[in-house]
């Protein structure tokens, strides 16, 4: 087994307001896995995300980003990216600009930035709207920036915290055949939170559910990475009989009860 | 109703409700023979106008002076003071009620005091003027500083950009919009300023500005004059705010449609 390129040991976290979001979590993320993470409202998936994106500090346990501290993320072959909620794009910038924020932050010259600006935007389908500025594009289009601006730095762990949850379920179909695309073909390691079960089993290789109050893993299901995610597997039933899998293990999930320590 | 239609009735509209009050105003006036001296109609405040035009000429660019200095040192000084301030929660506490002070102390009590103290008129007045202008710059561009979209601020952090790039980058982009508000309100308070500054001051002579045109024409009872006078400062103050509206749509009108 590889050596993982995220784990976490015993991670917890409680805000300041004395709220337990996640009681003590162990997860390694293996190289060129698609990992969903679902379950219950405050089940404490987009806190486990932050933490591990290093927004948010753990209060006990450690992470390691490919077994060394947060300090080396960022470095060659050490990138990672991430993909908020909502788009947020700079309203005053255009497409182009917006994209090449990362870049610009770590100082790469223009010359060399354009190029991989102009491929991201191309590979998200909005090679057309360089100059526009936010306000005159889309839901979908925006967030098909925001994970242009997270793939322009070419990253090695793509971290995604619910992009598709304010989309139509025709853009967010699209978008998530256009999401597998490009991380099966790059064999791009994933973490993806998600509400929709149908989109963890169509996206993942592994779902991790988990359970609330607090938030902790309960349990994870493991689909084949070499199915072809496309609209044959949607309406396979192979993706039912997941699909119904993964609703029982989430059913049990939200009637678990916490049996650990405080 | 279109854009375009609604911005062509927002020109007309007023323009129309304008000229029926100037023609109400100029009516009631010859019709009702009420003398010059006590309230004079549009056409005699016209002729005031015309025939002291060189003066009240030389009264409008001493005030323009004052105002266009007070506010370029109001917005210079100010967004100073909010990006210093905006560093940390302790100098913004420790600092802004002696800013608050500034807005809520009368600057007609004040000017006498700053007369007195500072030896150059001119300096004297600008001084008096960017004391009523500095605060919206200051206030405003604090809100804008420090109103960032919390995502794209981790978005930053997440990345280690330094804390000049998140203040060139993130920061002051952000606070464009409240910034430009808060210039176009100093606008017309440094011409507010100035005015009750050239009052306090009294200046005559070469430094005369339309504040002291008021006064000696309400000494000599030429009302016309004085509503003249107020006619210019009011056309002034339109100018100023119609300079300001069109640089926020130049520098906001591509991303944000700046506040009417």
């Amino acid at each position: 087994m590889m050596d993982p390129i995220v784990g976490l040991w015993g991670v917890e976290k409680v805000f300041g307001n004395g709220v337990r979001a996640l009681a003590p979590v162990n997860l390694a993320v293996q190289p060129g896995e698609f990992i969903s993470l679902i379950g219950p409202s405050g089940c404490g998936k987009s806190t486990l995300l932050k933490v591990i994106a290093s927004i948010h500090a753990p209060s006990a346990g450690q992470v390691r980003w490919w077994g060394r501290d947060f300090a080396h993320v960022g470095s060659a072959g050490h990138r990672m990216a991430f993909v908020f909620q909502d788009p947020t794009l700079m309203p005053w910038a255009c497409m182009e600009d917006n994209v090449r924020l990362p870049l610009d932050l770590e100082r790469m010259p223009a010359t060399t930035a354009g190029p991989l600006v102009r491929d991201a935007l191309e590979q998200v389908g909005l090679g057309h709207v360089l100059r526009h500025y936010p306000a005159q594009l889309s839901g979908g289009m925006k967030m098909r920036a925001s994970i242009a601006r997270a793939l322009v730095t070419q990253p090695d762990l793509l971290l995604m915290d619910e992009p598709f949850g304010a989309l139509d379920e025709f853009s967010r179909n699209r978008l998530d055949e256009e999401m597998a695309r490009l991380c099966y073909e790059k064999g791009l390691t994933t973490l993806f939170v998600t509400h929709s079960l149908y989109e963890a089993v169509f996206l993942s290789s592994r779902v991790i559910v988990m359970a609330a109050n607090p938030g902790r893993i309960f349990g994870e299901y493991h689909i084949d990475p070499a199915i072809r995610r496309d609209e044959t597997f949607r309406l396979s039933d192979d993706f039912a009989h997941m699909c119904r899998d993964l609703t029982q293990m989430l059913t049990e999930a939200t009637h678990a009860t916490f049996s650990g320590g405080a | 109703m279109n854009a375009r239609h609604m911005a062509r009735l927002t020109l007309i509209a007023p323009t129309l409700v304008g000229l029926c009050t100037l023609g109400v105003w100029e009516a009631a006036c010859r019709l009702l023979s009420i003398p010059s001296y006590l309230f004079p109609a549009p056409s005699d405040i016209a002729a005031s106008l015309h025939a002291n035009w060189p003066m009240l000429l030389h009264a409008l660019g001493s005030t323009l002076q004052v105002t266009l200095v007070s506010l370029l040192v109001s917005v210079a000084l100010g967004t100073a003071i909010a990006v210093v301030l905006v560093q940390h929660k302790l100098l913004q506490v420790s600092f802004m009620p002696y800013v608050i002070i500034l807005q809520v102390t009368p600057i007609a009590a004040v000017a006498p005091l700053i007369i007195v103290l500072v030896k150059t008129t001119g300096v004297a007045l600008v001084l008096c003027s960017t004391l009523i202008a500095i605060f919206p710059v200051i206030s405003n561009t604090l809100i804008g500083l420090g109103a960032v979209d919390p995502g794209l601020e981790a978005y930053f952090r997440m990345h280690k950009a330094t804390r000049m790039q998140t203040l060139l980058r993130l920061r002051i982009p952000s606070a464009l919009p409240m910034f430009m508000a808060g210039v176009r309100i100093a606008s017309g308070l440094a011409l507010v300023g100035a005015v009750v500054a050239e009052f306090v001051a009294g200046t005559g002579g070469n430094s005369a500005g339309l504040a002291y045109e008021i006064l000696q024409s309400g000494f000599q009872m030429d009302i016309p004059r004085m509503f003249a006078a107020l006619f210019l400062i009011t056309v002034t103050g339109l100018v100023l705010h119609g300079g300001m509206t069109t640089i926020e749509r130049l520098l906001l009108g591509r991303w944000m449609r700046p506040a009417t």
